[in-house]
């Protein structure tokens, strides 16, 4: 039993081990008392509305009274909603532009801003960043007197140049999607070069000195010493860039209001036009849940394509 | 005898702290429910326009005079729409919410959804009930907006009926019949007007982020004609030969220049077509005189007149109605009673009316008021000092009721769409209905 060595001597030993844990016990709970305001934090915030969201999908609410349970039923509905299919394959074409246009421009213009002897650089920058800080409703009515199809600047300009103008930017379901991606190159493009222009001054000298005693040309510089070593930037640029364009919401909704005939629909419009326009705060919630799903899904996979978080051999 | 220890410095601030959480947390509890029935009262208004805020505060000492209650009113502004959201987010909150809300016409049906109208506004049908002959004088045309199920859920502030705006010195100096009787003739003018001096008669709106806006274009010609989106069963009525005939005929004008697109009706692209006189006449309701012409064109002041709209030849009345605001009351508050009254002595007495056109332009709700020898005495001056109040009054019989339903915003999504196609030419006005009540149903039904 336990009390057969609680004797004196045992005591003594017993007290003195106690006088050592109990600090030790406290020491080894401050770290975690230092680290629970962001758990706390993080379950409330995070966690919670995660879990609400998922079991709001299960429902049928209209912001008020009981939630009624349906079950799967929502998601049964989303798979044969025309709109919502519209939503997605227009979400996707704002990740295509995002991926495939505004990221590689965001390097080129990052690697012309890196260049030796560039005169008045840090004009440049401040120019192509600038975008990024204006307020979204503010590009939106700027952009919305450029787009216009009869008093708009730019069929103003081509007009003044081809002779020909009142292209419907706005209007047409096709040029909208266009449009929707000229606002977010020039948005976007400022942005994502500060962070490869910031990759580009890490790369080594030693390699493009290298590269340069073996006779490579610009071209074979940037193929085999730039890309490989912008990589990680890289690869966080087109995993947060992919991320942002498939949470796309101020562009289409301020410019477009997602038409016209839904053609700049996006999901997050989607799921904002059933929960506050519509009272239908369980599907809605269905909606989110999907795009969670689809942007949590593609991002791990583009990591493991990307081997973020891997170290590298 | 025993003496408690003094307590510890901390245990007293423990004390305190928790003290204060509780009181803060009390006070941040639900709204207290024991009805005020007189004496001081705070009154919390959520409305979209300052207009309406003013009309309000010059009301209180009528209000005080004729209720038990001393009024004082605080006024949060927001968005049309952002008051529906922020009131059921408020009241899923179980406080927070204002005593009355002022609901934009297309904002409301989302509170017909469901039973959120009955859960959280009080019935105004005993309150009209209970003044003599005023359920017969309010226009029903008005009260039909705001109703569910036989109960009215909010007092509309305007008549908002469609009159035809024109630049009476353009049409003198192109010389155009200023009492054109058919909208088919006018067309005719309008396409020789168009061709002899670039100017349109008519605007339709294609401003892609404003579903409302392109769908304002038909509406009003297609009540006019007698045409519907919903019936007083909130039943979908659009696909119909009203509606067909009223969207060809926009889509015809559009190709002779009869009718022009513009993307915004209150923002940069109509005022540099008024400016530039490419715009030279459009139907609308009564209010976009005060918020379309005369911010965008003040210097054209003395120019503009107002007439009821052309008929269509194939039937139809002279006006339509377009717009309006209803003003709600929460309920089950310690403030409804004093809410109420409130609204009932300056929003519905024909004082409050008259005073209510005066200094805001929107038309009375109630018959009795168009008699008004005042109102029918005022003079225009954006209007050449146009008696225009006759002319409202004469119109007043044609004013189509405006059903709505809760899938209303679903309609518009799809309807804007369509009109769109109808507009370009990509579809035929059969088409482009027969698509919208597909999809309508479709998705309707979620």
């Amino acid at each position: 039993m336990t009390t057969a060595i609680a004797g004196p001597a045992g005591s003594t030993r017993e007290r003195a081990h106690a006088n050592r844990t109990a600090p030790r016990l406290k020491q080894s709970r401050a770290p975690y008392l230092f680290i629970a305001p962001f758990y706390v934090l993080y379950v409330l915030f995070m966690l919670v509305p995660v879990l609400v969201s998922l079991w709001l999908s299960l429902t049928e609410w209209v912001g008020l009274g009981t939630p009624h349970w349906v079950g799967l039923r929502n998601y049964r509905l989303l798979a044969t909603d025309v709109s919502f299919h519209r939503a997605l394959g227009n979400t996707g074409v704002f990740v295509m532009i995002a991926v495939f246009v505004v990221v590689p421009l965001a390097l080129l213009i990052a690697q012309a801003l890196n260049t030796r002897g560039l005169r008045v650089r840090d004009l440049w920058r401040t120019a192509y960043f600038v975008p990024i800080v204006v307020s979204p409703i503010i590009v939106a009515l700027i952009f919305g007197l450029i787009f216009d199809r009869q008093f708009g600047l730019l069929n103003s300009v081509l007009r003044a140049l081809f002779g020909t103008g009142g292209v419907d930017w706005l209007g047409d379901p096709d040029l909208a999607k266009v449009s929707i991606g000229l606002v977010m190159l020039w948005r976007w493009t400022g942005y994502l070069t500060v962070f490869f222009l910031a990759g580009l001054q890490a790369v080594p000298k030693e390699l493009y000195e290298a590269a340069a005693l073996d006779g490579a040309g610009r071209i074979r510089t940037f193929t085999t010493v730039t890309l490989p070593a912008l990589k990680p930037v890289t690869a966080f640029v087109v995993v947060t860039s992919f991320i942002g364009a498939a949470q796309i919401f101020e562009e289409p909704y301020l410019l477009t209001g997602g038409g016209p005939a839904e053609s700049t629909l996006s999901v997050t419009m989607f799921i904002y036009r059933a929960a506050f326009q519509r009272q239908q705060f369980g599907y809605a919630a269905a909606a989110a849940v999907v795009l969670f799903v689809l942007v949590f899904g593609l991002s791990q996979l583009f990591n493991r394509l990307f081997g973020i978080g891997r170290a590298t051999s | 005898m025993y003496t408690p220890p003094p307590l510890p410095r901390r245990t007293l601030l423990r004390g305190a702290l928790g003290l204060g959480t509780a009181t803060a947390l009390a006070a941040c509890g639900r709204d207290s429910t024991t009805a005020r029935t007189s004496g001081d009262v705070d009154l919390a208004l959520w409305t979209h326009d300052p207009g309406y805020e003013a009309f309000f505060r010059k009301g209180i000492p009528e209000a005080d005079r004729l209720a038990d209650f001393r009024y004082h009113l605080t006024v949060t502004r927001a968005g049309p729409a952002d008051i529906v959201t922020k009131l059921l987010a408020q009241a899923v909150a179980g406080r927070g919410t204002p005593d009355m809300a002022g609901f934009e016409i297309g904002s409301f049906p989302r509170m017909l959804r469901g039973d959120i109208s009955e859960r959280l506004l009080h019935d105004f049908t005993p309150d009209i009930a209970a003044v003599p002959g005023l359920k017969n004088d309010l226009l029903p045309a008005r009260t039909a907006p705001y109703s569910k199920d036989g109960r009215v859920y909010a007092l509309d502030s305007d008549t908002p009926m469609v009159v035809y705006y024109y630049r009476d010195d353009l049409f003198t100096k192109y010389g155009l019949a200023k009492d054109t009787p058919t909208w088919e003739e006018f067309a005719e003018l309008g396409a020789r007007v168009h061709k002899d001096h670039n100017a349109s008669l008519c605007v339709v709106s294609t401003n892609g982020s404003d579903t409302a806006q392109i769908v304002q274009s038909f509406q009003m010609l297609l009540y006019q004609r007698g045409g519907a989106f919903f019936d007083a069963d909130q039943q979908l009525v659009l696909d119909s030969a009203e509606a067909e005939e009223v969207l060809g005929f926009l889509c015809k004008g559009l190709r002779s220049g009869f009718v022009i697109d513009i993307s915004d009706y209150y923002g940069a692209a109509m005022q540099t077509a008024l400016k530039q006189g490419r715009v030279i006449g459009l139907p609308m309701a009564i209010w976009y005189k005060s918020y379309g012409l005369v911010p965008n064109v003040p210097e054209q002041k003395g120019k503009w007149r107002v007439r009821a709209m052309p008929r269509f030849a194939e039937g139809g009345g002279t006006t339509a109605a377009l717009g309006g605001t209803g003003f709600g009351v929460i309920k089950d508050k310690a403030n409804t009673r004093a809410a109420t009254d409130f609204l009932l002595n300056t929003w519905l007495t024909h004082e409050g009316q008259v005073r209510r056109f005066i200094e805001t332009g929107y038309l009375p709700t109630r018959r009795s008021v168009f008699e008004d020898p005042q109102l029918r005495g005022l003079k225009d001056d954006f209007c050449g000092g146009q008696r225009l109040f006759g002319l409202y009054r004469d119109l007043l019989p044609d004013v189509p009721p405006q059903h709505t339903s809760p899938d209303q915003s679903i309609l518009f999504d799809v309807l804007a769409g369509n009109l769109l196609r109808a507009y370009r030419g990509d579809v035929s006005p059969r088409q482009a209905l027969r698509r919208t009540a597909e999809e309508f149903r479709d998705q309707a039904g979620r």
